[in-house]
């Protein structure tokens, strides 16, 4: 074990390629034994990917690491354990209907188990790192943050040398963060090494001992006084128009023009209800409330933004309002008729036009074309004799969007899955703003994921929607953009509003209580 | 799902052609060295097989009839895999099929119709049974979320033994007992229920079942491709999420899809039934159900795709039973040979989707 | 009077144990196959392999248990066959069971028409019965019940076995996360492909044991195709018994009963509707998927081939 101060994980020039993309390229950075690293970046930055290599699920293409001295290669995670690196992962991989005991068992134990020892053994190890578990409760009976702790617990039994927590405050509270951050300075006073990923540096920049900050994949800025430096930190991350090297401008955001007090916004006040949501309430798949009477409207031309830590009911609300997700008490009404629990086709039919949050999953199908994909939700439009599809039709519409939209492709019969992210998400934006009749967009982290030149097109578009009077809905946990685009903001904690103001009057403290739940 | 995923899903969409041709290729090479093996003479096995196949306008015929009924099993298989469902219901569908037939060729009143009625209605009343017994998966399917291979399988397998117990009974379709020697068979239907020749006054019993097929093979062909329909199975099949946000009919599309399946192989056993056998037997089904759903499996989405599985496994079974016949080669070969082609496929598609990425 | 109903009962149920085994045997493999994620549908083909095996091997070296050795070996390429292909080259595993079952078919047919002409019905030594001290005594159940061979006793035992290894061992655990959530199985340092493996290694060796139980224990002869449709109903025991060790091998002892019956009640005069008792746990297990028999909770990562 390695002196308190020496390097105990060295990353060397790292590089790691997935098909054509380099998802990581002469990645450097050095963890010592009871240091704390923050490793930054948005999303897709690379963070991820370097977490997989340190802990084995991936092997780097390029340069080396180095753990304690020696070389270090890990094959899998199960090597990696055995090396003493230890990893709480993003998305939790515990087995849902498997007691706390159970779990910490899995991988750890042979032979008969032992239930009752070790769960004397778990409780005295909460107790020593400040972590509160139920040893006995089944895990889909836990929260979020209690779930993260038995995580937490699993790595810590194995007395690792390094311990890498991937995004782990994406899902706590502020308060919750305190505490995991408090058990963050107890495992690495301890002598362990620790690396913390997050694309939020304001949460840990008292904790963090070095700083590296990742951005497509090249290291872009590093910092062993992150709490002095924070603001040039920010800047890098933030920065979209900075490559390789760190540049000292101020934030651009030329993507998105300040115009919040925007002529629109003003006049929206006297224009119609477009959207009314009335106490609207929703359970998951295991019964826990996700929307807990929510309240707000829209009115024709105006832009909402939803604000929120990830996972405080937005995903579900659009959900819901998209016709995917039953509710269980209040309702929305769409230019004054009763939309609760209709299906999808009735809801597109009266003119709500849905951009999900992960397009995949319900926004395409990748595998078809992408004139398909365009005419998808209005196919039988197209209907002609006998059942059979007007291609002309279908192809002819398919080019007249990809020129309007700027959507890039090989042609319109190019499979969808072949654009790239960027165009994907305006060939998906492009179906739903042409829909006939439009009267209420509903957009769900419009902007995740992609570049400078795709983030200007989307907001353009999307200004360019309200202003010919549709409602906007924008659930977005990026708040800088949606500062920058919505006229008025809602912010959601636990599944209701606690709070409401005009982006111009934003104050960041009172928004930032009402996501930690404080009303203000 | 990443759009490196996508992309490998892009690709398995359009069938390779090398690769089913180059696991039957595989396969019949396995075949013959099994042949070679055993000490039989391979010039004996080969002639004894040409022989069964194709050595006359009889064989030629029985062969025939047999790759459509494949066929028709495999063109169902096809449109229901279209959206990701899988029936391997095809033997029970079969029998469903023939049962009906009997029923309404014998006690159902179709002799008395007139001309071509005679035998097209119980044929249509083959086809309606067979999609209904599918089209229960179907349901089970939409309603429960039950997996459709295993309801298929169950269904088959009730089916078959309904058609068992359906020709050991006098009250139920089995012909009146003489004697205690009486076989547990139907009586021969009459002779204007039965589907007529293709070509009056050859040797050849092919059946009119090949026009049909053909004719079927085309309307199934613009379906997949052209038609709304097609599109919504395509979707349903690759992403049920997305075809849900897109508003169309989930339920209704996977039912029909399901009907199509079990109604192509009861209009199969239809034909088996007033076009070859004109008497229902205890075996039936003979397997048919099986070797359709290879020739679904082996033709990878595509209509071409089944006619020519079809034509191979037709030509196969007969050439196979002569060589056991004249060449003392047992017709298991053709089973064996069967196996392999779908093993080798199974393991290879995902090769391919591997190779396709890189 | 009563005593003849009490012989009755004890031949029935002596019966319906015998009737249920290969059943069972294969029901018990496939169980700890799905708990772990793969769906075996060559239950069927590797049941054929041991009995096919089992009597040639007994054929050829005048031992039974000899037999049951050889059936075990013989089975085991074609296991790991299925494993590989299911496992490693992520090949959709409906497609794979059904082509190895047709494969098999066709080998075992074949096989046995090489090696013994069409000398069908050969006599094959086979296993004898073996009873427990004093319970074969018991007045009239006795014999009936307790004659059963080895074989019986040893399904019963493994069953037991089963259960206790699923609920009590780190590798009952380990096959639990397998099927139900295999990432966390992998980043708990865990190998996902190596408890497959053995689960479906598992199931081809009880299997075989199965089958080897039809052609020894059982009827002392091998014809081809014999086990006829018995792997399927292992798979319907295991859908029927949701997945649960006790509740499958009560599916599978009901199975037997009512394939008992076909014989029983014709003895006692009472016409047998012979095809509908053969269609009774195929019914039975279509009204459980049906989810008319009460909720089914299968694996939840059931089939889903597992990519890293």
């Amino acid at each position: 074990m390695p002196e308190a101060g020496e390097a105990l994980l060295e990353i060397e020039h790292v590089g790691k390629r997935f098909a054509a993309l380099a998802a990581l390229d002469d990645v450097s950075l050095s963890v010592a034994a009871g240091e704390i690293h923050g490793l930054l970046g948005e999303n897709g930055a690379g963070k991820s990917t370097l977490c997989n290599i340190v802990f084995g699920v991936h092997q780097a293409d390029a340069g080396a690491m180095r753990l304690g001295g020696l070389p270090y290669l890990p094959t899998g995670p199960a090597d990696a354990l055995r090396c003493g690196v230890a990893m709480v992962h993003q998305h939790f991989s515990l087995v849902p209907d498997l007691s706390v005991v159970d779990n910490l068992l899995l991988g750890q134990a042979r032979g008969l188990l032992r239930r009752r020892a070790f769960a004397a053994k778990v409780v005295r190890l909460s107790e020593e790192f400040g972590l509160a578990v139920r040893p006995e409760a089944r895990v889909h009976d836990l929260s979020v943050g209690e779930r993260q702790r038995v995580e937490i617990v699993k790595c810590l039994m194995r007395r690792p040398r390094l311990l890498v927590l991937d995004e782990p405050t994406a899902v706590l509270l502020p308060a919750e963060i305190d505490g995991l951050l408090q058990v963050c300075d107890r495992v690495a006073a301890s002598g362990c090494g620790i690396v913390l990923v997050t694309h939020k540096l304001a949460e840990i920049r008292r904790t963090a001992h070095r700083v590296t900050v990742l951005r497509f994949g090249r290291v872009v800025a590093q910092s062993s006084a992150p709490s002095v430096e924070i603001d040039r930190l920010v800047r890098a991350m933030v920065d979209r128009d900075i490559s390789a090297a760190v540049r000292p401008t101020p934030v651009p955001h030329d993507a998105i023009s300040a115009t919040s007090h925007s002529p629109n916004a003003l006049a929206a006040q006297a224009s119609e209800v477009v959207l009314r949501v009335t106490r609207l309430g929703s359970r998951d798949a295991d019964g826990v409330r996700r929307l807990d009477g929510v309240d707000f409207q829209v009115r024709r031309g105006e832009i909402v933004g939803i604000a929120g830590v990830e996972g405080n009911g937005q995903s579900e609300l659009v959900a819901v309002l998209s016709g995917m997700s039953e509710s269980d008490h209040g309702g929305f009404e769409v230019g004054g008729e009763t939309m609760t629990n209709r299906p999808p086709k009735v809801l597109t039919a009266a003119g709500v036009g849905v951009v999900p949050e992960d397009r995949h999953r319900e926004g395409c199908v990748p595998a078809m074309s992408l004139a398909h994909n365009l005419a998808l939700g209005r196919l039988a439009s197209y209907r002609k004799r006998f059942g059979l599809v007007d291609r002309a039709a279908l192809m002819a519409d398919a080019r007249r969007r990809m020129q309007e939209f700027d959507i890039r492709a090989g042609h319109a019969e190019s499979p969808f899955a072949s654009l790239s992210g960027g165009n994907q998400q305006k060939a998906v934006l492009a179906r739903e703003l042409t829909l006939p009749g439009l009267r209420l967009l509903v957009a769900a982290q419009p902007t995740r994921g992609l570049d400078v030149g795709a983030v200007e097109a989307i907001y353009t578009h999307i200004r360019a929607a309200a202003r010919a009077g549709v409602a906007v809905l924008l659930s977005s946990s990026e708040f800088d953009e949606l500062l920058a685009v919505a006229d008025r903001l809602l912010v959601m904690y636990r599944g209701r509003v606690m709070g409401e103001c005009t982006a111009g009057t934003a104050d960041r403290a009172r928004i930032g209580a009402w996501m930690a739940g404080h009303a203000a | 799902m990443t759009a490196v995923a996508s992309l490998r899903l892009a690709f398995a969409g359009r069938p390779a052609l090398l690769l089913p041709i180059g696991s039957v290729v595989v396969a019949l090479l396995c075949g013959l060295g099994l042949i070679v093996a055993v000490g039989v003479p391979l010039q004996d096995a080969i002639a004894a097989f040409a022989d069964g196949a194709w050595g006359s306008a009889y064989s030629v015929g029985a062969s025939l009839n047999r790759a459509v009924a494949l066929a028709l099993v495999g063109l169902g298989f096809i449109v229901a895999h279209r959206a990701n469902l899988t029936n391997v219901g095809g033997e029970g569908q079969i029998a469903i099929g023939g049962m009906a037939s009997t029923a309404l060729c014998l006690y159902g009143g179709a002799a008395t119709l007139p001309g071509p009625l005679a035998w097209i209605v119980p044929l249509g009343a083959a086809t309606l049974a067979g999609g209904a017994w599918s089209a229960i998966a179907g349901v089970l399917k939409v309603r429960v979320g039950t997996n459709e291979v295993i309801s298929t399988l169950l269904l088959s397998f009730i089916a078959v033994w309904m058609l068992y117990g359906s020709v050991q009974s006098t009250s139920l379709l089995r012909q009146p007992m003489t004697n205690s020697a009486t076989l547990p068979e139907s009586l021969e239907i009459p002779a204007n229920t039965q589907v007529p020749a293709l070509i009056d006054g050859l040797d050849m019993p092919l059946h009119s079942g090949a026009a049909v097929l053909l004719a079927l093979a085309i309307i199934v062909t613009v379906l997949l491709q052209r038609s709304l329909f097609g599109l919504r199975l395509r979707a349903v099949g690759l992403n049920p999420m997305a075809a849900r946000r897109a508003g169309m009919p989930i339920a209704t599309t996977i039912v029909l899809a399901m009907f199509i399946a079990g109604a192509f192989a009861g209009l199969a056993g239809g034909f088996m039934l007033q076009g070859e056998q004109f008497a229902l037997k205890a075996r039936f089904p003979s397997g048919y159900g099986l070797d359709g759903l290879v020739v679904g499996l082996l033709a990878r989405g595509s209509v071409k795709g089944v006619l020519a599985s079809a034509l191979l496994f037709g030509f196969l079974r007969s050439g196979g039973i002569s060589m056991e016949l004249s060449a003392n080669v047992p017709s298991a070969i053709v089973l064996i040979i069967q196996g392999l082609v779908v093993l080798l496929l199974a393991g290879s598609a995902w090769w391919l989707e591997r190779a396709v990425r890189h | 009077m009563d005593g003849g109903w009490l012989a009755l009962t004890g031949l029935f149920a002596g019966s319906s144990i015998r009737l249920a085994m290969p059943m069972l045997y294969g029901a018990l493999g496939e169980l700890v196959s799905e708990r772990a994620g793969v769906l075996n549908l060559s239950i069927e083909g590797m049941m054929l392999t041991g009995a096919f095996a089992g009597a040639m091997g007994s054929l050829a070296t005048g031992q039974p248990l000899l037999g049951l050795v050889i059936a075990v070996a013989a089975v085991l390429p074609i296991a790991l066959l299925q494993a590989w292909l299911s496992v490693t080259l992520h090949a959709n595993q409906i497609v794979t069971g059904i082509g190895i079952n047709i494969l098999v078919l066709g080998g075992t047919t074949f096989a046995y028409r090489e090696l013994l002409g069409n000398r069908s019905r050969v006599q094959i030594p086979g296993l004898d019965s073996w009873q427990p001290a004093g319970l074969a005594d018991l007045p009239l159940i006795g014999p009936a019940l307790f004659q059963q061979n080895a074989l019986v006793y040893v399904a019963l035992g493994a069953a037991l076995a089963i259960a206790l290894v699923l609920r009590y061992t780190a590798l009952g655990l380990a096959i639990h996360a397998a099927g139900t959530e295999p990432t966390a199985l992998d980043k708990s340092g865990g190998s996902v492909r190596r408890i497959r493996y053995g689960a479906v290694v598992f199931a081809g060796v009880m299997s075989a044991l199965g089958g080897a139980f039809l052609s020894l224990g059982d009827i002392h002869t091998f014809t081809e195709g014999m086990t006829n449709g018995a792997g399927y109903l292992a798979l319907v025991g295991v859908i029927f018994g949701n997945w649960r060790t006790g509740r499958t091998v009560l599916a599978c002892l009901f199975f037997g009963a009512a394939t008992a019956l076909q014989f029983q009640l014709p003895a006692l005069g009472v016409p047998a509707p012979t095809a509908l008792l053969i269609m009774l746990p195929y019914v039975m297990a279509l009204l459980a998927v049906a989810g008319l028999v009460g909720r089914q909770s299968p694996p939840p990562a059931l089939t889903q081939a597992y990519l890293p």
